[in-house]
């Protein structure tokens, strides 16, 4: 047939952009709920505008009474190989401590895997005082099933 | 459409049906704007594939351990896959795909991407182990292991995969020509078993599907409507056609050295909608021939309740076909093929056939209407090898057409630049139609070609010996 090939790509250029355009519109929502940041850690202080929430930047007096100890636990995230729930402690306004007193998952290498990852996200959370850490490679869901815990425990206890 | 002066002839035996006078049937005419509108569906696939894979990995993948590996084989995976499912598509002959680029086409194409999706997803395989394995900081055998063994319908991918690779591994021409062609067939015919084993493991596991259900919705309705279309037209539509219309051999004529026509009977032939230049993939029901389906071309439209092939005896199938007895019942794929008058662009038709090509064109010549002028070129090497060639001359008058025998050898009688617009002078008004043994169609495209036919004006159906 004539110009096939043209209209093959043709409508591999329109795929993909369609696609990519229905996931931008899907994806402000994703990063509002607090998750992954794909940026390196360079601090940029006009972050990605997000409904109704501050920028990264910022820093806010918590309503918590300072010095007090308030420990918050996180929504149950679901993520293709299990599913975790974080609890985060935060006092003096910074978060002092999380654990995961919830961990199910599918099968016996999620479970390893985990346990070898949850420390490193733990140190990155409390690096950056925020759900807005890096994934860590080899355990993409993990890490984003835990950012998304601890944010939704973090405004549960309504921190900055 | 014109009614043809040129009866097949009753059968000899006086017990058979009374035949009807030809009428022509319903035809389906190929549109080639559903065509384009596929060929712009399956890059929207190809494209929305692409770009669900790119944007479920993150781009901080790439500079993590193991995370350039991972990103490649995901990709990998995902375009292998898509890829599979056109294969699939191009040989499910669906009737609108078919009637515009033909089964032979369609069969050429998919041949010709065949080995893009089984390279792809073994390298899915090979990528992804690697950047497991440089992720969790351990040695590849053993990343395997795990993989297969934790890892959620891996395993039984895995052994989809093997499949895959086998098939391709046997239709590498060196490995095809030791087998025969049932043996390869059979297992070629493996690879929707393995299609269907590594379906599970691409919405569980792939990042572009975890979390995401419109994506899983999604592909999960394309396979299950790929499947559909399989069996529905693949496999349901031949059964359902050989059913109602029940042919069986009527008789069995001899036409010249070498080839017979094969007369058969149905009923409701008047419903099977044929255009000349078409072709059957036929299934004789006798022993030692039911297990094989060999496609030959109608060489007369069909006048029912009676249907002609012509066939020439060069190998098992076709030397068998001459002492075929009537009574034998036949099972049929098709109406295939785009080698019909609907291809036609140009005002006027150059048909060009040698040897045993002459059935295909024989057809196509009987459908031509009346007046439409068409030149017929004949080429054989002695005269005893030009059949059908008194049909031929008698619908070519009524058409008032002309038609040349060129009978020789080849430095005698070949058509070449110099010989073909000496014979035909309004070349530039006319579309090719070319029929015969695979050399014989090639030199003839090329030297198409070589006199600026456009590829449009240029039809062609080549017999593989």
């Amino acid at each position: 047939m004539k110009r096939a090939p043209w209209l093959v790509a043709a409508g591999t250029v329109a795929g993909f952009l369609g696609v990519l355009g229905l996931h931008k519109t899907a994806a402000p929502a994703a990063l509002a709920s607090g998750g992954i940041q794909p940026a390196s850690q360079s601090s940029q202080p006009e972050h990605v505008s997000r409904r109704g929430q501050t920028p990264a930047g910022g820093t806010q007096a918590t309503p918590s009474a300072a010095g007090a100890t308030v420990t918050s636990v996180g929504a149950l995230e679901r993520y293709g190989y299990g599913e975790l729930a974080a609890r985060v402690s935060i006092g003096g306004g910074r978060i002092t401590a999380i654990t995961v007193p919830v961990l199910r998952t599918a099968e016996q290498y999620s479970q390893q895997l985990a346990a070898q990852v949850l420390p490193t996200l733990r140190s990155e959370v409390l690096a950056a005082q925020s759900a807005r850490i890096n994934a860590v490679s080899g355990a993409t869901y993990t890490s984003q099933a835990y950012a998304l815990s601890v944010q939704a425990a973090l405004d549960k206890a309504h921190f900055r | 459409m014109s009614a043809s002066p040129v009866a097949f002839g009753a059968p000899k035996s006086p017990a058979g049906p009374k035949r009807q006078p030809a009428r022509s049937p319903a035809t389906r005419r190929p549109h080639p704007a559903l065509a384009r509108l596929a060929l712009l569906a399956a890059g929207a696939g190809l494209g929305a594939t692409l770009a669900v894979t790119i944007t479920s990995q993150p781009a901080s993948q790439l500079s993590a351990r193991g995370g350039p590996l991972t990103y490649a084989g995901s990709l990998a995976g995902m375009i292998g896959t898509y890829l599979a499912l056109i294969m699939v598509l191009l040989v499910s002959r669906i009737p609108f795909v078919e009637r515009v680029a033909g089964q032979d086409g369609l069969l050429r194409l998919h041949r010709a991407i065949a080995p893009w999706p089984i390279s792809l997803l073994a390298a899915h395989a090979l990528f992804l182990t690697l950047g497991y394995a440089e992720a969790a900081r351990t040695g590849t055998w053993h990343e395997a292991g795990v993989l297969l063994a934790n890892y959620p319908d891996v395993l039984i991918a895995t052994i989809g995969l093997a499949l895959m690779c086998l098939i391709g591994i046997i239709s590498v021409r060196a490995v095809r020509r030791r087998l025969r062609r049932e043996t390869w067939w059979l297992i070629h015919l493996w690879m929707y078993l393995a299609l269907a084993l590594s379906f599970a493991h691409v919405i569980v596991l792939g990042p572009a599907f975890v979390g995401h259900p419109l994506t899983q919705v999604v592909w999960s309705v394309a396979w299950a409507a790929t499947a559909g279309l399989v069996l529905c037209y693949r496999f349901g539509l031949p059964v359902v056609r050989s059913l109602r219309h029940r042919l069986t051999v009527t008789e069995v004529r001899q036409e010249g050295p070498g080839v017979v026509s094969v007369i058969c009977s149905g009923r409701r032939l008047d419903r099977l909608a044929v255009s000349g230049g078409q072709f059957f993939c036929w299934r004789f029901l006798a022993r030692g021939l039911w297990w094989q389906a060999h496609p030959y071309s109608l060489s007369a439209l069909p006048q029912p309740p009676y249907l002609r092939l012509t066939v020439k005896a060069v190998g098992d199938h076709s030397s068998a076909l001459a002492s075929i007895r009537p009574g034998t019942k036949i099972a049929i794929e098709g109406p295939y093929g785009a080698f019909t008058r609907y291809a036609q662009r140009r005002p006027r038709a150059l048909l060009v056939a040698a040897g045993i090509g002459v059935t295909a064109l024989r057809a196509l010549l009987e459908d031509l209407p009346r007046g439409s002028a068409p030149v017929v070129l004949l080429r054989a090497s002695q005269p005893a090898d030009l059949v059908l060639s008194a049909e031929v001359r008698e619908l070519v008058k009524h058409r008032r057409g002309t038609i040349h025998e060129l009978v020789g050898s080849r430095e005698k009688a070949a058509i070449t630049e110099v010989s073909l617009p000496r014979l035909v002078p309004d070349l530039a008004q006319r579309d090719v139609y070319v029929c015969g043994p695979e050399g014989f169609v090639a030199s003839i495209v090329e030297t198409a070609r070589n006199l600026d036919f456009p590829d449009e004006a240029i039809h062609h159906e080549a017999f593989a010996l």
